[in-house]
């Protein structure tokens, strides 16, 4: 019982990171309707930016914010660059996933040609690991989950109690709709990546932090996951998503710590390919109104 | 130079095979299948496990046969397509677009996952090796006149798969794939059984993919986890969309240019210090790019597929009816949104 509430306490973590990224990912679908598949790669570039920040000398929050931010201009240009040219001219859903699976690759070579493909270290001091209730939690882990919390609050208050929030909810249902009811939908997407950045970017960072290396492969490798907690949830709705990031962050601790972590991807993809066939639209609908519908 | 040449035409003969099967899937079908280079993968994989012999230790993989190279093909393209046929069947069956794709992204990396961690299957991260000159002694070859060989067999093959694809290509069979294409309500309401014809297209194509990694099998002479990341599947997508999606010619053409065209591009660029990984990085780095811009401004590719003429332009009936097809498809999306 002991054992099975430590496992249930690293799936925590596990679970604030998944859920932070699956979120951003499904912010950047709802207002697009382009399922982005470089997502995973403003993790890593968020990653990169705390690491450029450590290695200055930067403090942790410094880091944190450093990441955000990084996070935050990628997507604002993949969006801009990208994603908001294919949607304008009408270039359907398809063929624009496609378009960003070539920019995943151009981003990841990047990085490999300015920091190598190797595995960089992340290091920070984890702090001596402290009994809080049956869990053990060592105070990054425990900054993690808090931030995670703040950052999924801060994002409800937005969605739900904003000008902005409220634009966002209207171009995500209908984009044409909000058009002519005077909202500039290229502008609100804009901003929404932007958004979805700061938040990817922060996950990168936190995801580091918590595995202690990264490469420009990392993103991509947590982007397979995300996209499993994604679906699960029900792409385009942020409560859904929410849920499904802590139930599989969850589970694949538990999976991991008791058959085997090497097959973590493999079993993520079982549960994901399981949730498409029987409950394609996410595994939460029908129940109660997620925020974005 | 003669060498490099061998080996540049050798390695792109066997990419516009392995093109030319994705082509079937994503090009008439129109399925972006992200699983495809596993198909490639076990292809290749299964040549090697049937031809080098029982495992000796440290190594380890299941079945360790000697028979001669054709068998050994013919058995990998037929497991290739066994294994398209199980993936096949559940992802085609209820999935279209993106959560299509998605299944086959994850279907790709359960096989990557296993074949690298579950040593006894294809000895994990290692890999196999050991075929070397596959039906060399056969033929009496030496190592300087082998390559020539191997050349001649992979541009045959290719020659034959073109052939083939050529008839079926423009087959009832064919046509009627690109009409799911186009729109899939329409073909279905003309009575064309969609998931039986989409799963026939995914096996044939799986099939020639596995042919593609048997010959690859044969030039390397090994295989392992690193020579198929999922990412390869990218640059046959390049190849393709270069090229022209759903033509043949176009397709051999992309691989032409984007698989040799980018390799001798980058080829006499200088060496950076510690950076080995300076040309591969730039290779992909351009092969992103260019699948941006020709989705973007050239979608049809360099050589488009050919738009089949109406051989009867003075009746009305056929344009008439494909106005009501695109109408009751439409009616139908609203019903299902």
């Amino acid at each position: 019982m002991h054992e099975a509430l430590l496992t249930l306490g690293f799936g925590l973590v596990t679970a604030a990171i998944l859920s932070l990224s699956a979120l951003a990912f499904t912010l950047e679908y709802s207002v697009t309707n382009v399922a982005n598949l470089s997502h995973g790669e403003i993790l890593t570039v968020g990653a990169y930016c705390a690491y450029l920040v450590q290695q200055h000398g930067g403090g942790v929050i410094l880091s944190g914010l450093a990441a955000a931010a990084g996070g935050g201009l990628l997507a604002l240009a993949v969006h801009n660059g990208v994603v908001d040219r294919f949607v304008r001219r009408g270039i359907g859903g398809l063929p624009t996933f496609i378009a960003t699976l070539g920019v995943s690759l151009v981003i990841q070579n990047i990085l490999v040609i300015i920091f190598g493909a190797a595995n960089l270290g992340y290091t920070v001091p984890q702090g001596a690991p402290r009994t809080v209730g049956p869990f053990l939690w060592t105070d990054t882990e425990i900054q993690i989950m808090v931030s995670a919390v703040v950052i999924t609050a801060l994002l409800y208050v937005i969605i739900q109690h904003t000008r902005f929030g409220k634009s966002l909810r209207a171009v995500s249902q209908n984009r044409s709709l909000a058009r002519v009811s005077g909202i500039n939908a290229n502008r609100v997407a804009a901003l929404t990546w932007l958004l979805a950045g700061l938040i990817g970017g922060y996950a990168g960072f936190i995801l580091a932090e918590s595995v202690g290396t990264f490469s420009p492969y990392s993103g991509f490798s947590f982007f397979l996951i995300t996209l499993t907690a994604a679906v699960a949830g029900g792409l385009g709705k942020a409560v859904g998503t929410l849920v499904g990031g802590i139930i599989v962050g969850i589970a694949l601790e538990f999976f991991g710590g008791y058959l085997s972590a090497s097959y973590n991807l493999a079993f993520a993809f079982a549960i994901l390919s399981l949730v498409i066939l029987v409950r394609p639209r996410g595994l939460f609908v029908g129940g109660r109104r997620s925020v974005f519908e | 130079m003669i060498d490099y040449l061998v080996s540049v035409l050798t390695e792109g003969s066997i990419f516009a095979i392995m093109a030319l099967g994705l082509n079937i899937i994503w090009g008439w079908s129109g399925d972006f299948d992200l699983a495809f280079y596993g198909y490639v993968a076990l292809g290749a994989y299964m040549t090697l496990v049937l031809t080098i012999g029982p495992a000796t230790s440290p190594t380890t993989y299941i079945l360790g046969l000697s028979l001669p190279f054709p068998i050994a093909v013919a058995i990998a393209v037929i497991s290739s397509m066994l294994l398209a046929l199980i993936v096949g069947a559940i992802a085609l069956r209820h999935l279209r677009g993106i959560y299509f794709s998605i299944v086959t992204l994850g279907a790709v990396y359960v096989l990557y996952t296993f074949a690298g961690q579950f040593v006894p299957l294809f000895n994990g991260y290692n890999g196999l090796s050991g075929l070397f000159d596959p039906m060399g002694d056969f033929f009496n070859l030496d190592f300087t006149s082998y390559p020539f060989f191997y050349l001649g067999l992979c541009v045959a093959v290719l020659l034959v798969v073109l052939f083939l694809v050529t008839r079926l290509s423009g087959s009832r069979f064919g046509l009627a794939l690109r009409s799911l294409r186009e729109d899939e309500r329409a073909a279905a309401a003309f009575g064309r059984g969609i998931y039986v014809m989409k799963l026939k297209a995914y096996v044939i194509g799986a099939g020639i993919g596995g042919l593609g990694g048997a010959l690859f099998a044969g030039y390397l002479s090994a295989f392992n986890p690193s020579a198929w990341s999922p990412v390869e599947t990218i640059v046959l997508y390049a190849a393709i969309l270069v090229g022209g999606r759903g033509s043949n010619r176009g397709v051999v053409l992309g691989v032409a240019v984007m698989v040799m065209g980018l390799q001798e591009a980058t080829r006499y660029l200088p060496e950076i210090a510690n950076q080995p990984s300076f040309a591969p990085a730039l290779r992909l780095i351009l092969t992103g790019v260019i699948l941006v811009l020709f989705i973007r401004f050239r979608p049809q590719g360099l050589l488009p597929e050919r738009r089949l003429r109406d051989k009867d332009p003075a009746g009305t009936g056929g344009a008439a009816v494909a106005v009501e097809g695109s109408v009751a498809g439409a009616t139908l999306d609203t019903g299902a949104a």
